[in-house]
């Protein structure tokens, strides 16, 4: 779990092009979006791409995304429990 | 007193239900479509263009409706006057680019077509007699754009007939971009309906043939409606969300009513942009209700039964509605709403050839031909990639960092001419590209059929003027021209007329391409040395 956490913060900086941040810069519990980090819609739009081309994870719903983009950690379990690849 | 404009003839194709792709060869797309049921070949055979040359969908779609405009108006060779065609569209033939682009290496006379222009002055050659053409792309709003072009050009005395309208063709890559933003629904839409879930794309043309009252009167030509005025604004909040409250529809639309010189309660239909989305039906309703109050009259989206056929919307609109108006001889006013990507929104309204046409408000045309000449407060210009660090000086990094070099470049000499003519925010912002924002187009091209959304949400050619719009929040005239040569000498040329009548003190224009080095050097094979990127932005002012 810990891997997968390290490398979503790199994914995420890398697909949102947060030039910005450092991994060690988002906390685990963090919100991802309002505060914390300040994402938007459309960066939940690419973490829906993001996670269907690295973990074969497919949204039927952009909603969906909403609980499970709460934080790393939630994204994180998400994965973990529902991956293909 | 302004010269009425009169319609007199009216051309459109498009589908008429939503179902399975049939045409676009686009194996295992999810979702329905308002595709024309025809072939590309059985519209080559209609249109007695050999069957094996290659001529974008688009092309053949606007030829097929301009024929029937150019054919109800009576309007050949022997008509006299000169004729302008005004068509707005934003994929153009992008689907032959997308056919040869995986072996574009042994394809490279395809670039030299994929512009927009290069759409309308094909469909331009195909009739012979037209003498002039320019292409509008401002998204979803660039078929009513071109429209309200078409009524400000026969007004300045311009042209004596335009054609205006819009095409567009259903492509793999705006279909999988819209895929990609999740608005789409996999049902038949429902606009404005509690359940609704997203929209259909779709595709078309239309054209209307349009001139002054004085020359179809002439010529013997019938009336079939007037047009009575327009609006353009923008809604200066997101490139693909409308505000809560509808500002830019809002705007457009007193606009159209104040240039009609009527008021809401003499509109008695709406073809509304309604695409079916969650945030586009909220939006409008929020802005149809600060118009009209409680006394909404009919108000309708025909995109359940066309799809939304995105550039062609606001023409193929403007078709039904003047349908509308000759069906229900009650109708004497009714409007159409366009809304683009970037907030680009312009209404449009019709009145029907028993109301005459009301004269409307005349401009404020300054009396002195030498205090209407607009004077150039400022200019900024950089062409090499170095230059744009300089935006750090005006921007944060997580306020630019989605933006690619053009949307950068481009707001940073627009800012630096403001600021060199002591303005914060124009009253207008025009813009002139012929790839807009390329860039990101290629890098979409290459992850087909799954693009990335920001990237999409930023390919079209009004990204750039909306970009600057939203960061200025400059919520007026906003339009984006994409004829290769002549874009921006119409682009200074509307910011002249904008001035002259009263509708705009300043105006930002700007000139801007973006290239990669891989089509650098795919041009090169054409015989063509073309410049990495050029940003060059101007600020007028009245005298």
């Amino acid at each position: 779990m810990e891997n997968l956490i390290a490398e979503l913060k790199e994914r995420i900086i890398e697909s949102l092009n947060l030039e910005e941040v450092k991994p060690e810069d988002i906390a685990t519990d963090d919100p991802l979006f309002g505060s914390g980090l300040g994402l938007d819609s459309i960066d939940a739009l690419e973490l829906i791409v993001m996670m269907e081309k690295h973990y074969g994870i497919k949204l039927a719903d952009a909603s969906e995304g909403k609980a499970i983009f709460q934080s790393i950690g939630t994204m994180a379990d998400y994965i973990a429990k529902n991956r293909t690849k | 007193m302004r010269k009425p404009i009169v319609i007199t003839g009216c051309g459109m194709i498009a589908a008429s239900k939503i179902s399975k792709i049939k045409h676009l060869d686009f194996e295992g797309f999810p979702f329905p479509v308002g595709e024309v049921d025809i072939t590309n070949e059985d519209l080559k055979k209609q249109l007695g263009i050999p069957t094996n040359t290659d001529v974008g969908r688009t092309t053949l779609l606007g030829i097929y409706a301009l024929q029937q405009a150019t054919n109800q108006a009576k309007i050949s060779a022997t008509t006299p006057g000169k004729k302008f065609l005004i068509s707005g569209t934003t994929a153009g033939e992008m689907d032959l680019t997308e056919k040869y682009w995986q072996d574009i290496e042994n394809h490279t006379d395809i670039l030299l077509r994929h512009d927009c222009g290069s759409c309308t002055e094909n469909i331009a050659q195909h009739f012979g007699f037209i003498d002039q053409c320019t292409t509008i792309s401002t998204a979803c709003s660039s078929g009513a754009n071109a429209i309200l072009e078409g009524a400000e050009l026969l007004e300045a005395g311009e042209a004596d007939i335009v054609f205006a309208g819009g095409a567009e063709a259903l492509t793999k890559f705006h279909l999988s971009g819209f895929a990609s933003l999740m608005i789409l629904d996999r049902e038949v839409c429902r606009p404005f309906a509690a359940d609704r879930a997203g929209l259909n794309l779709g595709e078309g043309a239309a054209f209307l043939a349009m001139e002054t009252e004085e020359h179809a009167k002439a010529r013997g030509a019938k009336i079939l409606c007037y047009f009575a005025g327009g609006g353009n604004a923008c809604d200066a909040f997101h490139q693909t969300a409308s505000s809560p409250n509808g500002e830019g529809a809002y705007l457009a639309m007193t606009q159209a009513l104040a240039d009609a010189n009527i008021s809401a309660i003499d509109i008695q239909y709406v073809n509304a942009h309604g695409t079916g989305t969650i945030n586009n039906d909220e939006s409008e309703m929020a802005a149809l209700r600060r118009i009209f109050g409680d006394n909404l009259p009919k108000v309708e989206s025909t995109k359940s039964i066309t799809g939304h056929t995105t550039s062609a919307a606001g023409a193929i609109e403007a078709v039904i509605c003047i349908k509308k108006m000759k069906e229900n001889p009650d109708y004497k006013y009714v409007m159409d709403n366009s809304f683009g990507f970037g907030g680009n929104d312009t209404s449009i309204i019709f009145s029907s050839p028993l109301e005459c046409g009301r004269p409307r408000p005349p401009k404020n045309m300054t009396a002195s031909k030498d205090a209407c000449t607009p004077t150039i407060a400022a200019r900024c210009e950089i062409t090499s990639e170095d230059d744009i660090a300089e935006i750090k000086n005006y921007l944060k990094p997580a306020e630019t960092r989605r933006m690619g070099k053009i949307l950068k470049s481009s707001l940073l000499t627009s800012l630096k001419a403001l600021k060199m003519s002591g303005i914060d925010v124009p009253d207008a912002i025009i813009t002139a590209t012929s790839l807009g924002c390329w860039e990101n187009s290629e890098k979409i091209l290459d992850d087909l059929p799954a693009p990335k959304p920001t990237l999409f949400m930023q390919s079209t050619h009004n990204t750039i003027s909306s970009n600057i719009a939203i960061y200025l929040k400059c919520h007026g005239y906003n339009i984006t021209y994409t004829q290769v040569d002549t874009a921006f000498d119409r682009a200074m040329r509307k910011a002249e007329l904008l001035i002259k009548s009263g509708k705009a003190n300043t105006v930002l224009v700007g000139l801007h391409e973006e290239n990669t080095p891989k089509y650098c050097e795919l041009m090169l094979k054409n015989g063509k040395k073309i410049k990495p990127l050029q940003s060059l932005s101007i600020v007028l002012k009245k005298k």
